[in-house]
């Protein structure tokens, strides 16, 4: 059994795609959780100066998106062939990229954020989640027929852009993407990290 | 027989490079589509995610660069050694990818030279911080992971190359275990012939 420790900030973010992958996949990890005055320290001993971390069995893994494509490998999440891996791929990529476009809204002055914010809400979000629908099945998955490491990243992107207030259209719309958050968090494993998991603002 | 794979692209390099890179280092064909701006509007709606490149393979369609890059490079054995190997392929692929976008407004879409002046310098200094990651990390004999050309090698070579070429040339003299990873992917045989025969594309990017 590999150890694992996964390290991030003490919030969601970017790094929480990849704590609901390993509940998903019943791996158990060490869940350490950074305060920002420990993080000086400790940036120029990391791979490339970022968080998160994973560490497998002596190996340091940097980069959120590379952790998460591991992770979605070991829990079974990646799906079942290359196509399905690439298609599963493609689908996180798509989810991250509105998690990405608030992230950057939130660095910018006022007047520029709100103009930004505007476009995301309006235009670009509700473009995407129109497309990701289309992906999606009318059963709740973007990939075959269960749970792969998409429609996590779907469900788990999707809450934590509207945790930096940014007011997405609700899924309501969009019934298949619907149904895919319905089938991530009756995910056993998930629904168990989601009642318990630390509460944070983002 | 058609060739399995379909790619689908503007006609530039950027995104799609690093697939054809790959392709061309395995030795694998592959139907090579450019889309001319005018015509891209009416296929947008078209598309998985509405935007390009596309990857056609067995009646499915692929989008995001990095997704369809890193398939290839599973099909055709050059995406990591082991299951660690690809996680530390993936991180540099990471790392690097936001240098593409960066390159391309200031070398081709900013005409206005106070703009220009600005991204260059916010420019310097991504590439400065990125490729001191990089070089701490890399190999030492060639490659950035492991000990045989991998994706990543040549994701960086694609970039680097519109650095060298483009940019500013020299830059990889600070970083020696990168400048070898370049020479390394430069002296492939298959790549050098690709460089030397590829379509020059509506864009020098």
């Amino acid at each position: 059994m590999p150890s694992i420790k996964y390290t991030y900030f003490d919030g969601r973010g970017l790094g929480e795609v990849n704590r609901v992958m390993l509940a998903a996949g019943g791996m158990k990890y060490e869940d350490v959780r950074l305060h920002e005055s420990k993080w000086a320290g400790m940036k120029s001993a990391t791979p490339m100066g970022e968080l998160p971390l994973l560490e497998v069995d002596g190996t340091t893994i940097c980069q959120s998106n590379s952790i998460a494509r591991y992770i979605a490998r070991e829990a079974g999440l990646a799906g079942k062939t290359s196509i399905d891996q690439a298609k599963v791929d493609m689908i996180m990529e798509g989810a991250r990229s509105l998690f990405d476009k608030a992230a950057q809204i939130f660095i910018l002055p006022e007047a520029e954020k709100a103009v930004r914010k505007k476009k995301l809400e309006e235009k670009e979000a509700p473009e995407l989640l129109e497309y990701l629908n289309k992906l999606a099945s009318g059963k709740g998955y973007f990939v075959g027929d269960q749970l792969t490491a998409a429609d996590v990243a779907l469900y788990v992107n999707y809450e934590s852009v509207g945790s930096l207030t940014i007011a997405l259209p609700s899924l309501d719309k969009y019934p298949n993407l619907k149904k895919v958050a319905e089938n991530v968090k009756a995910n056993p494993g998930i629904a168990k990290w989601l009642k318990e998991r630390p509460v944070t603002t983002y | 027989m058609a060739p399995k794979y379909k790619l689908t692209y503007f006609d530039v390099r950027a995104r799609a490079e690093p697939t054809r890179l790959l392709f061309a280092a395995a030795g694998v064909e592959y139907e090579d589509v450019r889309v001319q701006r005018q015509d891209w509007e009416a296929l947008k709606p078209t598309t998985p995610m509405g935007q390009l490149p596309l990857l056609e393979v067995d009646g499915v369609t692929l989008c995001q660069s990095m997704s369809i890059a890193r398939f290839v490079a599973r099909e055709t054995g050059m995406d990591g050694m082991t299951r660690l190997e690809r996680a530390q392929a993936d991180a540099f692929v990471d790392e690097l990818e936001e240098l593409v976008p960066k390159l391309a407004g200031l070398l081709v879409f900013t005409t206005d030279e106070t703009e220009k002046e600005e991204k260059a310098k916010a420019l310097d200094k991504m590439i400065a911080e990125k490729l001191g990651r990089c070089e701490k990390l890399s190999g030492s004999e060639g490659h950035l992971v492991g000990n045989s050309l991998l994706w990543c090698d040549l994701v960086f070579y694609n970039i680097a190359y519109n650095i060298e070429e483009l940019y500013k040339a020299g830059t990889l003299q600070s970083y020696p275990k990168l400048a070898k990873v370049y020479d390394t992917v430069k002296a492939n045989p298959r790549i050098a012939k690709w460089v030397a025969e590829r379509p020059a594309g509506q864009f020098n990017i």
